[in-house]
């Protein structure tokens, strides 16, 4: 871990230098966990990728100003979190003041719907989340899926930590109640 | 609800102190009631997690080429200007290269050695002078005032005294007219007595 942490640190001392193929390997290891966070938020697999490449493009052009190489995760998903909640204020409909909510990916039930696993569990689980605030989603995301402490994800979002804790803890309870019927059944 | 020592999901998450995390980690092993709400936690993130990850269908990749690529001293200079610290620090050894040059180039004072000489004799003889001048303009305006006021009081005795004089002339006039009349009338007197013809009746005046 903490190897992984230097040598991240070392390509980020290299792309601010200049150096396009070490910013390139630094973007193989964080593309595929960028492109998620951004799917499971805009539910979208074109505009998950349009943003993660903006996203990418943003954070090379800024790099210089990431004082500290070892925050380079929560800062990469500061930018991402910006991206993906300019392209919910474009989306808005004029005149709507309500928060933004997710199409469903057209022709399929889930994003990454996999035959490896219960796919009615799946379901439930995508569907779960598509009831939960923007916020409520984004917390579970960052904290489920991304492994972010809650610290982390209070510079991200740009929220104090007992905001992030209460989204959280109340995302976790609603998806608890929504799950509970399937889990019932047994389908794990 | 829990009755766990500090929060069960703050300890689930690992998201507690050392200290809190043993003290919960304790409770836990001793309630029941907290390990159903610990399981409970584990089953709805277990459920979670069954959505996987996707591939990203393309993957993201920069080309470098020079026209775009910005010159050494460019990157340096928003290097520079990107980073509040950076830009601190140079700010801080500009400050310090300034005050070294200024040391350096700047005349140092002799310590001991001795202070111009002043010329006591014209800076007292200027001083004299214009004290005098000074003294000399305000004996000039007091004489003068002195001497207005010695007019004055001498145009004002000088005219009460005519006054005066007029006046004694007045009276010494009329005196004279009434000696010079009774004067006249002993004459008239003394010729009648003189000469009785002219007083046929005898009678005495």
């Amino acid at each position: 871990m903490i190897l992984r942490a230097v040598e991240d640190a070392d390509l980020i001392r290299k792309a601010r230098r200049g150096d396009v193929e070490a910013y390139n390997l630094l973007i193989s290891r964080w593309e595929r966990r960028v492109y998620n966070y951004l799917l499971r938020i805009v539910a979208n697999r074109e505009d998950a990728l349009d943003l993660s490449q903006d996203v990418f493009l943003k954070a090379y052009q800024n790099l210089r100003k990431l004082d500290d190489p070892a925050r380079f995760a929560p800062w990469l998903y500061r930018i991402a979190h910006n991206e993906a909640y300019s392209l919910f204020r474009k989306r808005r409909p004029q005149g709507e003041t309500g928060e933004f909510q997710p199409e469903t990916i057209e022709g399929e039930a889930a994003p990454g719907g996999n035959a490896v696993f219960p796919i009615e569990l799946t379901l439930a689980v995508s569907s779960a989340l598509g009831k939960l605030s923007a916020d409520q989603r984004e917390t579970v995301i960052l904290k489920i899926y991304q492994g972010f402490k809650f610290e982390e994800i209070a510079g991200i979002v740009a929220a104090p930590v007992s905001t992030v804790k209460s989204r959280l803890y109340t995302a976790l309870d609603l998806l608890k109640a929504e799950l509970a019927p399937v889990k019932a059944r047994g389908v794990t | 609800m829990s009755c766990s020592p500090f929060d069960l999901r703050d300890y689930y998450f690992q998201e507690l102190a050392e200290n809190e995390r043993r003290v919960t980690e304790v409770h836990v092993k001793t309630c029941a009631h907290c390990r159903e709400e610990l399981d409970r936690l584990r089953g709805t993130e277990a459920a979670l997690l069954t959505l996987p990850d996707e591939e990203i269908p393309q993957r993201i990749g920069f080309v470098s080429d020079p026209v775009f690529e910005p010159s050494a001293f460019r990157r340096g200079w928003e290097s520079l200007w990107g980073s509040a610290s950076r830009l601190g620090f140079a700010s801080a050894a500009m400050l310090s290269v300034a005050l070294m040059v200024f040391a350096f180039i700047r005349p140092v004072p002799q310590i001991g050695a001795p202070a111009p000489a002043i010329d006591r004799t014209a800076l007292e003889a200027g001083f004299s002078g214009r004290v005098n001048e000074a003294v000399g303009k305000a004996v000039a305006q007091s004489e003068a005032r002195q001497e207005r006021r010695t007019q004055e009081l001498l145009a004002a005795a000088e005219k009460r005294h005519e006054l005066e004089t007029q006046a004694m002339m007045v009276r010494v006039q009329e005196y004279l007219e009434v000696e010079k009349k009774r004067l006249n009338t002993l004459i008239l007197a003394s010729n009648d007595a003189g000469n009785p013809a002219a007083n046929p009746n005898g009678d005495a005046r």
